[in-house]
């Protein structure tokens, strides 16, 4: 308890400091980790904390970063308005979207959560008056944090903006896995069966923490938007949403952390690999084929059961 | 009038009438109508695939039934999904060990409390739910030996106390009927007598009415207060442990078929 | 009754090439208990192979006869050398290793052939259109609807009618009897999984005269065959049939009478056959 409350707080200090440490491209490199970071922890809760491998994720993330720029193009509100219509965006269109997927379970529950997400790619594909298509919407700004206050546009103000949103994210994202409704998803992965036969329908809780999941995931790519200055449906392609579990997967899955570094040690990888080659798909294709046969655990796994053996 | 009310007798607890269940051609339980009063426990014997499975899930709601109605309390709750039912106060155990295996044995039976009596959906917070919950699950624990491996993971249990947990998680629901399906399935000899007298202990403390499959004549003999007898789904006969012995149509259908 | 029948073709057609896909999808979980993601990819590979080949040797029907094959051999080497190691472990990682090779795939592809799509000519005897009673119909399109056919009634048969399809079956309507096979389940996976990638690389063939051979063709592709299975059952082939006619005819309508959302009908089926049976048609509640 107490090493991990140290190392919280030594986490904390460094995420404060470093804007002052690193030159402005490492920092902005930084604050795009961090962005995935916030999306792959947004799987992980219903990844790891409930068992559902949703493989559509990425279009939660695009919806956020289509409703940020959106906002932040046409009407100029402050950035946190275009957050919230990013979360909210990506919240509500999850709704039905997990009613239907969470009547089916496992894989069933996987093909489906792909298939709504190929299918709100398509419409970001070809709803080119409201997208821009396969342009997508560039040109995004950096609006202040609200009007008359402090400007997000040096790369120093907006780093901090996503540090403090996917800290607090990670905080909130803990509570509710502590809490009573986040042991019931725990025991909705070990065992769906047991659960149902001890009292609840284990369904009004997926759909519950699928939303959760999808508004931290709008969340994430409602900061992506202005960041990068652009929205476009790449962001959510499958290829996105695949790297999403694979970031979970490397990071450790359950614990929420895990994934954040896990996201973080991912898209590095892709950095470097992308330096030497063009062809770095195909490498990070390699790096993910090997991870998943020699290194299941994860980061936060492997180094536990190091840990256990040393 | 008087004695019209007096021969119908207290209402059941629980009672099912023609209750039926059919896969394809196979009829697994057919018409069967029992009544189970309270703080009776009951036995239900019969050889491998008589249906006591299928019956159970009937009771339990996890299964549907094509014909008849289950009643509880005297209220009819056919059409309630098994987790009504179990908040109504019928829970369960299963023939195949069914907990949560990589939650520690305490949460395992906190959860069971909380899926009960909780809020559960209290997304951030709800201290009071967890503790509330833990005192329960540690009772139930305790009542059954279970109380100094709490912290230690499920699937980590021999077998024998996997058995135990899962109807330690039952209990602690605190159940009006508890249904037991086959505890003692793969327990040593002592174990077996162990899981007996913790099964007496606790119809005992928890004034619960029990509905207990089981293969061993020893233990249902021992324990039963009633025995019913299924044969191919089918209710063929019902007594205490003596009228039960000297049924001719269970021998020849269930006890001379073992020896 | 013109149009009708058209689209009626159409529909056919369409469902032909998703039958190639999803029936192979369909077995390899059945047998291997896998979905495998890279399933469209190897349809893809097909589709590229084809283009090679008709380019080199300038005829068509050579194509449909080596890809098949050589794609089917490129499926069992992958999975023998990758996925066999991993079975022991839960879905999601299997899930995630084929996601893996999709994208080595997938970016093989654009290495090799670069981003724009290529066209495959239909074979002399399959150009143009052929008269049907006073209905003009493309001839490739009435040819991939006898190859659906073929091929459907050929599968059927292998499966219904001989001892290996007998064991393939039986092994994928209830998994706990791949225990039975012994020292033989290794075997017969890698057996499966190329035979169906073999099943998707024709399907891939066949298809690029119509759609071209491009980038992206694999993942559109597996997005339907999900659906189709999703609809139909995981495990059964009869649900692919059905799933597939389904999907081919929903597609084929909304195309026609919507075609700026013709996805969404099929979303509608799919999400209407979900409320009533969420295991699908003819699948197996879990
Ligand atoms: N889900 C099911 N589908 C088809 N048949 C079943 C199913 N469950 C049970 N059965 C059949 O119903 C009969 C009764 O099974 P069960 O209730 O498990 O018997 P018991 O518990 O008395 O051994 C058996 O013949 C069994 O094969
Ligand atoms: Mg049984």
């Amino acid at each position: 308890m107490i090493p991990s409350r140290l190392s919280a707080l030594a986490a904390l200090v460094a995420l404060a400091v470093v804007p002052w440490v690193l030159a402005r491209h490492q920092l902005s490199l930084l604050t795009d980790l961090l962005i995935a970071g916030l999306f792959a922890m947004s799987l992980d809760l219903i990844m790891g904390y409930t068992g559902m491998v949703s493989f559509g994720h990425a279009a939660y993330f695009g919806l956020g970063a289509y409703a940020s720029a959106l906002v932040l193009l046409h009407f100029a509100q402050p950035v946190p308005v275009a957050l919230l219509a990013g979360a909210l965006l990506a919240g509500a269109v999850a709704v039905p979207v997990g009613w239907f997927s969470t009547r089916a379970t496992g894989i069933y529950f996987a093909m489906l959560t792909l298939a709504f997400a190929q299918f709100l790619y398509t419409v970001a594909y070809k709803w080119r008056d409201l997208t821009g298509g396969s342009d997508g919407i560039a040109g995004v700004p950096k609006t202040p944090l609200f009007w008359g206050g402090p400007s997000l546009a040096s790369s120093r103000a907006f780093y901090f903006l996503v540090a403090a949103c996917v800290v607090l994210s990670l905080f909130v994202c803990r509570a509710v896995v502590r809490s009573p409704f986040g042991r019931a998803l725990q025991a909705i992965r070990e065992n769906e069966r047991r659960f149902t036969s001890l009292g609840r329908d284990p369904r009004p809780f997926k759909l519950v923490v699928f939303v959760i999941a999808a508004v931290f995931a709008g969340l994430a790519g409602a900061l992506f938007a202005p960041f990068r200055g652009f929205a476009s449906p790449e962001v959510m392609f499958w290829v996105f949403s695949g790297q999403g579990l694979m970031m979970v997967i490397m990071g450790g899955i359950g614990t929420l952390v895990g994934p954040v570094l896990g996201a973080m040690l991912f898209i590095l990888i892709q950095e470097v690999l992308s330096s030497y080659t063009e062809h770095w798909m195909i490498f990070t294709g390699v790096v993910f084929v090997l991870i998943v046969i020699f290194l299941p655990g994860g980061l936060v796994g492997t180094a536990r059961r190091l840990g256990a053996r040393g | 009038m008087t004695p019209l009310l007096e021969t119908r007798g207290p209402t059941p607890l629980l009672e099912t009438r023609g209750l039926g269940r059919a896969f394809g051609a196979l009829q697994a339980v057919a018409g069967v109508s029992l009544a189970v009063q309270p703080m009776e426990l009951r036995a239900v014997i019969g050889p491998n695939g008589a249906g006591k499975t299928t019956l159970f899930h009937l009771i339990s709601g996890l299964l549907a039934p094509t014909a008849g109605h289950v009643l509880f309390r005297g209220d009819d709750v056919t059409a309630l999904a098994a987790p009504a039912r179990c908040r109504r106060g019928i829970s369960r155990t299963f023939q195949i060990t069914s907990i949560f295996p990589e939650l520690s044995v305490l949460e395992n039976v906190r959860i069971a409390v909380q899926l009960k009596i909780g809020d559960n959906f209290r997304l951030l917070g709800g201290r009071a739910v967890l503790e509330a919950s833990e005192q329960r699950a540690r009772d139930s624990l305790r009542l059954l030996g279970l109380d100094d491996r709490a912290d230690e993971l499920a699937s980590t249990l021999p077998h024998g106390d996997q058995r135990l947990l899962e109807i330690a998680m039952a209990a602690a629901q605190e159940p009006a009927l508890l249904l037991l399906d086959e505890p003692t399935q793969g327990l040593s000899p002592e174990d077996t007598a162990a899981t007996v007298a913790v099964i007496r202990q606790v119809a005992r403390e928890r004034k619960l009415t029990i509905i207990l499959v089981e293969h061993d004549m020893d233990v249902v003999f021992d324990l039963a207060d009633r025995i019913s007898v299924l044969h191919f789904g089918q209710l063929i006969a019902e007594g205490t442990a003596a009228e039960i012995r000297a049924n001719a149509e269970v021998q020849k259908a269930y006890l001379g078929g073992l020896d | 009754m013109a149009n009708l029948l058209e689209q009626l073709l159409n529909a056919l057609a369409l469902a032909g090439l998703l039958f190639l896909v999803s029936a192979g999808l369909s077995l390899v979980f059945g047998i291997l208990r896998v979905v495998n993601f890279a399933h469209g990819v190897f349809y893809m590979l097909g589709a590229y192979l084809g283009f090679t080949t008709v380019a080199l040797s300038g005829w068509f029907w050579p194509a449909l006869v080596v890809v098949p094959p050589v794609v089917g051999v490129l499926g069992a080497l992958l999975e023998s050398s990758t996925l066999r190691f991993i079975y022991r472990r839960p879905p999601i990682y299997q899930l995630l290793l084929t996601f893996g090779l999709a994208l080595i795939l997938e970016e093989s592809i654009r290495v090799l052939y670069g981003p724009t799509a290529k066209g495959v000519e239909p074979p002399p005897l399959l150009q143009g259109a052929i008269d049907l009673g006073g209905v003009l119909y493309p001839r490739y399109r009435l040819f991939l609807v006898v190859l659906g056919c073929t091929v459907g009634v050929a599968v059927w048969l292998f499966l219904s009618r001989t001892r290996a399809g007998l064991v393939i079956r039986a092994v994928a309507q209830n998994s706990e009897m791949a225990d039975c096979l012994g020292a033989d389940v290794a075997r017969v996976r890698t057996l499966v999984f190329g035979a169906a990638c073999a099943l998707a690389g024709l399907g891939g063939v066949a298809a690029a005269p119509m759609t071209t051979a491009y980038l992206g063709m694999g993942i559109n592709v597996i997005v339907d065959a999900f659906v189709v299975v999703v609809i139909g059952g995981l495990g059964s082939i009869g649900g692919s049939m059905a799933g597939s006619l389904i999907v081919g005819a929903a597609q084929t309508w909304g195309a026609f009478y919507l075609p700026e959302t013709a996805m969404v009908i099929m979303y509608a089926v799919m999400g209407a056959i979900l409320v009533f049976r969420p295991w699908g048609l003819f699948g197996e509640e879990e």
